[in-house]
């Protein structure tokens, strides 16, 4: 078996089995062999993957969420860390009994935030464009990468920085897995991110970012709204 | 409106008839325009014609010459057929004045 038919197999896997079959088969009818062959299934991977990009939901998935989302949740994660440590140090290591004050309801509102904010933007970047999350997920590593490279906070762990990691991956395994979460549970995601993010919109810089990461559980709560109509419309036609 | 490219892949593909398939087309594009169509052209232009909803493709029968890999069988919908006509008499139209179409008019006359 030459070089080129062995790429020409390996390449041919990329596209999909009753495509690879066919395309196969009218390379061998035209007698198309060697690099021609190689290069006839490259150009046509690669025009399907282009094509992609047409639509404007893979640059939403790519530089409106996985880009943005990653390096503002890493802050997010990083906050929630030092908090951590910082009620850690106050209560447990130094004091004697626990107290429950404005500084554990801020860390839990953190917690909650950064949980629902990962979820629903990784779940929103799945669902719009499946077939380029790849391209997404790499991106949204981008800024990871960044952050870790640079991460110097002698208290902390690196890992610190990937808070996040855990309930994006559920949110994208979700997302990748449906379109559309029920109404309800669209509704209390956004309701709880809403509530939670009230006492910053007195802050003058953090509208951005929240909006930025709040976006999604809206988009899920219209995508949701919208499905449930097109059920209710779609069982009054057939009752 | 649908494209140039597109007009010849569904002429090509209505020309052929039942023996409408991604090599016979690729050969009747090459052999009528006399321009190089790549195998990615063609297939990518048939995704598209299909989403439209102006061809249909299933998988055909296998051959010997094709190494036993079965073919992707093209036709034409009636929407494809109508576009194609639609195409061909913008064609004509705006050709009427042309100075070659005129010259072929009167060869033909």
């Amino acid at each position: 078996m030459s070089l080129s038919s062995t790429t020409l197999d390996l390449v041919s896997r990329l596209l999909a089995p009753t495509e690879r079959e066919a395309v196969l088969g009218d390379l061998t009818e035209l007698h198309i062999t060697g690099w021609s062959s190689v290069t006839g299934v490259l150009n046509l991977y690669l025009r399907r993957r282009l094509a992609l990009w047409k639509s404007w939901r893979p640059w939403l998935a790519a530089f409106g969420l996985a880009i943005p989302s990653s390096l503002l949740l890493m802050g997010l994660s990083v906050s929630i860390a030092q908090s951590g440590q910082r009620w850690i140090n106050t209560n447990l290591l130094s004091a004697s009994h626990l107290s429950l004050g404005p500084g554990l309801a801020l860390l839990l509102s953190n917690i909650v935030l950064l949980v629902a904010w990962s979820f629903t933007g990784a779940f929103v970047m799945g669902s719009i464009s499946r077939r380029t999350v790849r391209i997404s997920i790499a991106l949204s590593f981008i800024p990871c990468a960044f952050c870790l490279a640079r991460f110097r906070v002698e208290s902390l762990s690196r890992l610190c920085l990937l808070l996040f990691i855990i309930p994006a991956a559920w949110g994208l395994i979700h997302g990748l897995r449906f379109a559309h979460i029920r109404l309800r549970s669209a509704l209390f995601l956004a309701a709880v991110i809403t509530v939670l993010t009230i006492p910053a919109w007195t802050s003058k810089g953090a509208w951005l970012p929240n909006w930025a990461l709040s976006w999604p559980a809206w988009y899920l709560v219209a995508t949701a709204a919208r499905s449930t109509r097109t059920f209710k419309g779609q069982s009054w036609l057939t009752s | 409106m649908i494209g140039e490219f597109e007009y010849v892949l569904l002429t090509s593909a209505a020309a052929l008839g039942d023996n409408a398939y991604g090599a016979a087309i690729r050969e009747q594009i090459e052999d009528t325009t006399g321009r190089r169509c790549s195998i990615g052209a063609l297939y990518t232009t048939i995704d598209r014609l299909e989403s439209k909803g102006l061809l249909s493709t299933w998988m055909g029968e296998a051959t010997a010459e094709r190494g036993g890999r079965a073919k992707r069988m093209v036709k034409l919908t009636p929407q494809g057929i109508r576009e194609a006509k639609d195409f061909y008499n913008a064609i004509l139209r705006v050709s009427r004045n042309a100075s070659w179409a005129v010259e072929r008019r009167k060869g033909i006359l």
